[in-house]
């Protein structure tokens, strides 16, 4: 990893030679160094496997340079990066690349000016033993999650039940799956408009688990996300592995309309595909948002509030800065029912702002109602590796939360239900006819059961049931929330979901794939 | 035509400069590596030019590089385990390239045997849930060594990146010149040359290179009453011509940008004046065109025929698949759809798909998933296949040399029936006809799937009759392909740019291709 003082100077040095070049109208410098390191896992107990699977990483850094340069025809902007080389002629080439690379973009206005509001003054929360961490640990870790799976399934007695004898486990088909991941990185930026350089650095940990008891079609899912390394216990792969044994004999569900709960996992799925897609400014200026013209009225249940916070304390997902170089914070999406704000950086907040049809498309004039495009979300992500240098800032969420007006224990949602279906894990749901359009679909695929009498009963089958949907009505359908929430971070996601559970009227369920009982 | 250079201090000449040298590396990295019983690297450079416009107005453009190495070991005893080590690259990394892939070797070395003292330490500690944990030899394959060209018309390195801007430009400027109500465009290209090189401890060093061209256009239209988003590709495996021109061959037609991206608004015009399609709840008759068919082959056929997903490798991710229920329980040899579907991988075909060698050195060959309604068999790797008992048949491939290969399509296709496409919808009394995929929802193990159409129109007495907006068709996998009972000869391949796959994930381009298929199945609606 790359100092922070080491990022701060090559800034420093860039922003200097951006000042000597004549055609220069504005310039911003950004450099990271990221490190991504990951341990796929995969054990399955009546196959040959490797158990950690992908011992591996990817680290980066370098800089990015955006600049205006000034034409005939006009201001043109473009961005150019080098990688691993934060040198004068490295940064002589990103800039050449930068001018190379300009294109004229009416809708361009600047680069972000200093803010009014100072930076979060957050306690550094990065780990120093992830930043700091050495190859045997990265395969430990894995290891360790692998080896808190296969102790749950060891010492179950039910499991051993069914499978005859402890000797006769393997003949189930246990598998666990799925991976553990640590990231670092670290960022410094600049601008002709903010020559002050600004650093921020967080470090995280996270696993995601699936574990099966496939003879008994049961799959159990296992989450953990921490920002210090000693905090990381491998209990994903003990929560997998107990879970999937819960799931052990599940029945089908004939078709029908239900009141459920959506578990932890199915929230994050829906946020992080269908619901922030839709409250991202971008979404808006190109017309894709479920959301189009409705900021300021009612979009859900009035009971619910959805919001993003990238500075607060101690969560996986907090950064003290975007990468813009503006403070993080709180930003009220959906707050009792009514769409709030979006999620935005700079370049989109700004061309809403100049936006002649931004009244019809958010539902309100945003040159009246600036806080709702406040621009707190402008990060550079790539590739699921974290801030990358070589990309230019796009829209991204941070910590998402998700509240009720009266936050329910689980126990007491299952209540509110009474008789329905918990959904504890969907899969692949997509926007089938647009964003905007809000339907979608999804399957279930394990940790889901029954409710009866406000008790979770018998386990469901996993990939036997395809729910039907629209994002819209399944959010004014919203009847109760947990206080307790999850941290997910999903398949290829950057955003942290606090997730909750949560209670829906009325979901259409549909029995799927009957063939696969003869197969 | 004169290539530019641009401000690029890599090209993919910068590889001749290493290509020996790290074939000698990899060659002697078991002599030099106790426990090492294999090692393999992969080195690519690619020169990628891109423009992307919005709404007639230029957003970005860019010419550069990509340039990144790979390396696995195999290594530890008893048990050798994988260690893996990847970086992208910097134009100041080519000077000091020899002592990064030393280092990179020696760290996924390092890795390996880590990972391998842990394997062995587990297998002791879980007794018989320990068993399965094994060595996982990779099946053998004849080393070659080998130098594929990149085949194209303009070469991409030619081509100025003010013109890609330019023409980007004017696509999405004629896109708006459509009227008031496209309410959005965003046109998108790009062209690249990429060199790959791939050297293992066995002796296998392979150079290929790739052009690959491609177009992307997303619209949205809307009057007071509906609106309609469409997106959509053109791409193949040549060179900028593929934007400017088109592609006219036997197997890949496609207009060029401009034509394509007018065509596709004017589909989304058209639709916001059609009325919503209503879902079934019964199947009913459903003619699909081979670009809906496409998808189709990808989701259905291609992915649940990958061996890592079949042998559960990929189930916190990806998925399984329905055709593998354990070693002993499989689909091969049994009837999983009509006597008139055949589907099959074929790197050897044209486009976004095609290869000759994958990312372990194992020769591109055609693999034959269902032969008149029969499973015959998956794509593998080396490891796989070893686990199967089967030869290697090449389809394990990386999106970049830093990350790790999966095992992926190449050309996945449903093959060609006999059938006049004409003949099958007039022979259709009442149903649909769907055209165009828009966007899939699978299940797990792909034992069923949802995939929406660009657009769906009523058939009646053997006529293509109203127009729908909205929707597609939802069914059980097996049950849609054993009711297919006609295949059309109007076979075409098409690109499918974003293939996601694997931790983290990698969006991948590759080919897929189908024909005028008939069936029944559920329509879903809007």
């Amino acid at each position: 990893m790359i100092s922070l003082a080491t990022l701060k100077s090559a800034v420093q040095r860039a922003l200097r030679q951006a000042a000597q070049a004549k055609d220069i109208q504005e310039a911003e410098v950004y450099a990271s160094s990221t490190g991504h390191l990951l341990c796929r896992l995969n054990y399955t107990s009546a196959i040959p496997c490797n158990g950690v699977e992908e011992p591996k990483s990817s680290e980066a850094f370098g800089l990015g340079i955006r600049a205006v340069f000034s034409g005939t025809d006009g201001p043109r902007i473009g961005f150019g990066s080098e990688a691993r080389d934060l040198s004068p002629a490295a940064i002589k080439r990103a800039l050449e690349k930068a001018r190379q690379n300009a294109v004229p973009d009416p809708e361009f206005m600047s680069f972000p000016a200093p803010p009014q509001a100072q930076p979060p003054k957050l306690p550094a929360s990065h780990d120093r033993a992830i930043m700091d961490l050495k190859d045997g640990t990265l395969v430990e870790a894995g290891w360790t999650v692998l080896r808190e799976a296969l102790k749950t399934f060891e010492s179950s007695e039910p499991l051993a039940k069914l499978a005859g004898s402890k000797e006769k486990l393997a003949n189930l088909g246990l598998i666990v799956g799925g991976d553990v991941s640590l990231f670092r990185q670290r960022i410094a930026i600049g601008s002709t408009r903010m020559p002050k350089v600004q650093t921020d650095e967080s470090t995280y940990i996270t696993s995601a688990v699936t574990s099966m008891v496939e003879r008994k079609a049961a799959k159990g899912s296992g989450y953990a996300a921490t920002t210090h390394l000693a905090k990381f216990k491998g209990e994903a792969g003990a929560d997998a592995a107990r879970n999937a044994i819960l799931g052990a004999g599940g029945q089908r569900l004939p078709s029908g309309t239900y009141n459920v709960v959506l578990g932890p996992q199915p929230v994050a799925d829906l946020m992080t595909n269908l619901i922030l897609p839709s409250l991202s400014a971008d979404a808006f200026y190109s017309c894709k948002s479920a959301f189009l013209g409705e900021v300021g009225r009612p979009v859900a249940a009035d009971l619910l509030t959805i919001y993003d916070y990238g500075a607060a304390k101690g969560f996986v997902g907090t950064k003290r800065l975007t990468c813009e170089g503006l403070p993080t914070g709180r930003t009220n999406l959906i707050q009792a029912g009514v769409l709030h704000g979006l999620l935005s950086n700079h370049y989109e907040t700004q061309r809403l702002l100049k936006d002649p049809r931004a009244r019809e498309k958010l539902g309100l004039n945003p040159q009246e109602h600036q806080d709702v495009l406040i621009p707190r979300n402008g990060f550079r992500l790539s590739n699921s590796g974290g801030r990358q240098f070589d990309v230019p800032p796009s829209i991204a969420a941070t910590n998402l939360f998700i509240e009720g007006s009266t936050p329910h224990s689980q126990e007491s949602l299952l209540a509110s239900v009474g008789n329905g279906v918990y959904i504890g894990r969907i899969w692949y749901t997509y926007a089938m006819n647009g964003l905007r359009a809000g339907d979608f679909t999804c399957t279930v695929v394990g940790d889901s059961f029954l409710i009866q009498d406000g008790r979770l009963t018998a386990p469901l089958r996993g990939n036997t049931i395809r729910i039907t949907g629209n994002i819209r009505s399944l959010l004014r359908q919203v009847t109760g929330v947990t206080k307790q929430a999850k941290p997910i971070v999903g398949w290829s996601a950057d955003e942290v979901i606090y997730a909750p559970e949560i209670a829906v009227r009325g979901l259409q369920l549909a029995e799927i794939a009957q063939f696969m009982e003869s197969v | 035509m004169a290539r530019t250079l641009g401000v690029k201090p890599l090209t993919v000449e910068s590889l001749d400069k290493i290509k020996r040298t790290a074939s000698d590396l990899v060659r002697h990295a078991s002599k030099n590596l106790r426990h090492c019983h294999y090692a393999d690297l992969r080195i690519e450079l690619v020169e990628i030019k891109s423009a992307r416009s919005e709404n007639g107005s230029g957003k970005s453009a860019s010419d550069d590089y990509v340039f990144g190495f790979g390396i696995r070991v195999l290594a530890g005893d008893p048990l050798p385990a994988p260690g893996y080590f990847g970086h992208r690259l910097g134009s100041a990394d080519l000077p000091k390239l020899t002592p990064l892939l030393k280092a990179g070797l020696k760290q996924a070395y390092d890795r390996a045997l880590a990972n391998a003292r842990y394997k062995a330490e587990m297998r002791k500690r879980f007794k018989e849930l320990g068993e399965s944990l094994a060595g996982l030899p990779l099946a053998p394959i004849e080393t070659h060594q080998d130098t594929v060209k990149a085949e194209y018309g303009i070469d991409p390195r030619s081509v100025s990146l003010a013109e890609v801007a330019r023409y980007t430009t004017e696509v999405s400027r004629a896109v708006k010149g459509l009227g008031q109500r496209i309410r959005f465009n965003a046109i998108a290209t790009s062209t690249s040359f990429s060199r790959e090189l791939f050297a293992s401890s066995e002796g296998t060093l392979i150079d290929q290179s790739f052009a690959t061209t491609l177009g992307f256009c997303s619209v949205v239209a809307e009057n007071d009453q509906a609106e309609q988003s469409l997106y959509d590709y053109i791409g193949h495996q040549r060179g900028w011509e593929v934007v400017t021109e088109g592609t006219r061959t036997e197997l890949i037609r496609h207009l060029d940008l401009l034509t394509f991206s007018t065509s596709l608004a004017h589909d989304c015009l058209k639709l916001i004046d059609a009325p919503p399609l209503k879902a079934t709840d019964k199947d009913v008759v459903v003619v699909t065109d081979p670009h809906y068919n496409t998808l189709k082959a990808h989701e259905i056929i291609g992915h649940p025929t990958e061996l890592d997903r079949a042998l559960k490798m990929e189930t916190a991710y990806a998925g399984r698949s329905w055709l593998l229920r354990s070693l002993k329980e499989t689909q091969l040899g049994k009837s999983v759809a009509s006597p008139l579907v055949t589907a099959y991988s074929d790197p050897s075909l044209p486009g976004l798909g095609h290869y000759a060698y994958d990312h372990e050195g194992t020769p591109a060959r055609k693999v034959m998933h269902i032969e008149k309604g029969v499973f015959k068999g998956f794509m593998n790797s080396r490891q796989t296949a070893g686990i199967l008992g089967v030869e290697p048949n090449g389809s394990y491939k990386a999106i970049e040399a830093s990350l790790v290969p999966l095992i992926r399509m190449s050309n996945t296709v449903f093959g060609a029936g006999q059938q006049d496409p004409q003949k099958i919808i007039g022979e259709v009394d009442r149903g649909y006809y769907l055209v165009g995929h828009r966007n899939p929802s699978i299940a797990e193990s792909r034992e069923n799937f949802s995939i929406s159409a660009q657009k769906v129109y009523e058939i009646r007495n053997g006529q293509i009759g109203q127009l729908y907006r909205g929707g597609g068709m939802t069914a059980d996998t097996k049950d849609y392909l054993m009711k297919v009972d006609a295949v059309g000869k109007d076979f075409r391949l098409f690109p499918i740019p974003n293939c996601g796959k694997g931790q983290p994930m990698q969006t991948k381009r590759l080919g897929n291709g189908a024909q005028t298929m008939r069936s029944r199945a559920r329509l879903t609606g809007l």
